[in-house]
């Protein structure tokens, strides 16, 4: 392992540990600081990662995060069918306040189905939803008007909830700045790159404070610095209290994560698993 | 009422944005006229009238489909479906209107004799159809080119059917049709009101159908219950 | 020396030190641990050193600030508080009294 992995492992461990984001981002500056101007090997000058990060804990305390809060998501016996294909079959998942879910599975076991649902996009064909304050949701892909600008899609959203062009637009450029995006300016969404136009997807979703926030894979085209800054954003947002619902098919974040549904059905008998709501609390 | 008006400015602001339409919204309806401008003064117009409506029609069919995948997420942000398909209509009218100004003022500027106030009820009958025309089969058809397809059907249906033939009131562009018969020929105000009470009435018509549509499927799912926050 | 005996020696001087080091001026972490050995504590490695800065910074004996270095990357500065000289003050008093007996007990019996 490198420095440049072991400090990447100890920012997962510090951020598993429930560590304050910015407080986690100065401990890893400083471990990388003291390693170039002294160099040595960081298991050496540091010891283990997880030891560190523990060390760390203790001497700061983890974040004053809530504990999970009441539930602000539950859905239940969510089934749905397409003619004789059954894409989802009695999926269940509670999330509270202050509680990140990531629901997994394998291409086509209806992850994004399921969220369309949890969003009131889709009707099933049974089960129920209930959703406790306001909703957001993030699609995985499209979601923007092409010939309006990034500053316009903030006053559109900000309006449905009375918010006045100002205060929306001021919003929206603050909400773009934790995903390391300059909004603002007069570029149409169809001629920002791919990854810029679903840091705008993403913004708008989180733009109205919602209660609940439902994301769809929203990081296609994120470089890595992005996804770090995505995985951050969704880090403080859990700590304000939102309940977080993330469709992913990449797997090596689940660290982070404190439920996880998976959605892969059984194969042989063509039965469809209950989706167990597993995971790390 | 501010949500409205949002919606109708972010269409306008769109709209503008697309050099194609607006190429098409303002070429269209020209060369329809310049084509028959060598035949009788009526064939140009009536010509004028059908470009106005299938241009601003194929207009309200893309900011239909553009918007498409918008609209649920504009539902959760707090809209009512009814903010969103008013505002839109609310917008191409607004456009329809405007591009309506040059071309009221081409057979002016041409010389052409005829009663203006009609020209003027005609031009305002061919965009209040054309607007929730276009937007209803945009809601329809999911695809930009079918749509374009129905439209460019109906275009030519209107241009060939006869008038005064028993089918041709099903045609939405009738009513403007009529009126100008009465705006060329001297003829009596009979065609004048006849086009009028057509074009309110499709208009109306064609507004519900696509308040219709935008109702159930924006709807609220009876699967999911809200509650405030506890 | 044994490394267990050393870590629990640290373990009880290590802030008072830091302290101590800190009353002549702001420092950052690395040069701290620089500043340690040359003075004959010995290497101090980061795992041990920055969890002290940490804890010092929480209970506000010191507080720090990030700066852009002359040459190099930004470092993280620290300085003593009020409180932080106090405890200085207090602690390291409170030390020397510890130790001279220490000293005097060990001395006798080492040089036997």
């Amino acid at each position: 392992m490198n420095a440049d992995d072991w400090l990447r492992t100890l920012t997962a461990e510090l951020h598993q540990r429930r560590v304050a984001a910015d407080a986690a981002r100065h401990v890893v500056a400083e471990a990388a600081t003291h390693l170039r101007e002294g160099g040595g090997d960081p298991w050496v000058v540091f010891g283990p990662p997880q030891q560190y990060a523990g060390a760390v804990v203790e001497s700061i305390g983890t974040a004053p995060g809530p504990r999970p809060g009441p539930v602000r998501l539950h859905a239940a016996g969510i089934t749905k069918k397409y003619g004789r294909r059954t894409v989802l079959h009695d999926a269940t998942l509670t999330v509270r306040a202050g509680q990140i879910a990531a629901v997994v599975g394998a291409n086509g076991c209806g992850k994004s189905t399921f969220l369309r649902i949890c969003a009131g996009l889709m009707s099933p064909d049974a089960g129920e939803v209930t959703v406790s304050g306001r909703l957001g949701y993030c699609p995985q892909s499209g979601g923007t008007a092409d010939f309006l600008f990034a500053d316009e899609h903030f006053v559109l959203v900000g309006a449905g909830q009375g918010v006045a062009r100002g205060p929306a637009r001021r919003a929206g450029r603050a909400a773009a700045r934790q995903l390391g995006w300059e909004a603002g300016g007069d570029v149409q969404a169809r001629h920002l790159s791919g990854g810029t136009r679903q840091k705008l997807n993403l913004t708008m979703s989180t733009l109205s404070a919602p209660d609940v926030l439902l994301l769809d894979e929203p990081y296609q085209g994120f470089d890595q610095g992005t996804y770090v800054n995505f995985w951050d954003q969704l880090s403080r947002l859990r700590d304000a209290g939102t309940a977080v619902v993330v469709v992913t098919h990449l797997l090596n974040q689940l660290d982070r994560v404190d439920i996880v549904l998976d959605l892969t059905p059984a194969r042989e008998t063509g039965w469809h698993a209950p989706g167990i709501q597993g995971g790390r609390q | 009422m501010n949500r409205l008006v949002t919606v109708a400015e972010m269409t306008l602001r769109e709209l503008l944005r697309r050099r194609g339409v607006l190429l098409l919204l303002l070429l269209m309806p020209l060369t329809f006229y310049l084509i028959r401008r060598d035949a009788y003064l009526g064939q140009s117009v009536r010509s004028l009238l059908l470009g106005v409506g299938w241009a601003v029609s194929t207009a309200a069919l893309f900011a239909t489909t553009a918007a498409r995948e918008l609209e649920p997420r504009l539902r959760l942000a707090g809209y009512r479906p009814h903010h969103l398909y008013l505002g839109r209509m609310l917008g191409l009218w607004v456009v329809g209107l405007v591009i309506s100004v040059p071309f009221f003022l081409l057979p002016m500027v041409d010389g052409a004799d005829l009663r203006y106030g009609g020209l003027a009820a005609a031009l305002l009958c061919s965009v209040a159809v054309a607007a929730p025309f276009g937007m209803l089969i945009g809601a329809l058809l999911p695809r930009e080119l079918e749509g374009t397809l129905l439209l460019l059907t109906v275009v030519t249906v209107q241009m060939l059917i006869d008038p005064a033939g028993s089918g041709a009131k099903l045609t939405p562009f009738w009513s403007s049709r009529e009126i100008a018969t009465w705006t060329v020929d001297d003829t009596d105000q009979g065609y004048l009101s006849r086009g009028l009470l057509h074009g309110l009435v499709v208009t109306a018509l064609l507004a519900l159908g696509v308040a219709a549509v935008a109702s159930i499927r924006l709807r609220r799912r009876r699967h999911l219950r809200h509650l405030p926050v506890g | 020396m044994d490394s267990d005996r050393r870590g629990q020696w640290l373990r009880g001087v290590l802030d008072i030190c830091v302290l101590a080091l800190l009353s002549e001026g702001e420092s950052y972490g690395y040069q701290l641990a620089q500043a340690l050995d040359a003075a004959g504590v010995g290497p101090i490695q980061g795992g041990t050193l920055y969890p002290v800065l940490l804890r010092l910074q929480k209970t506000g004996l010191v507080t720090a600030q990030w700066r852009e270095g002359s040459a190099g990357p930004a470092r993280k500065y620290y300085r003593l508080t009020d409180d932080g000289y106090a405890a200085l003050r207090a602690g390291g008093s409170a030390w020397l009294t510890f130790v001279r007996p220490v000293n005097d007990i060990v001395t006798k019996g080492a040089t036997r």
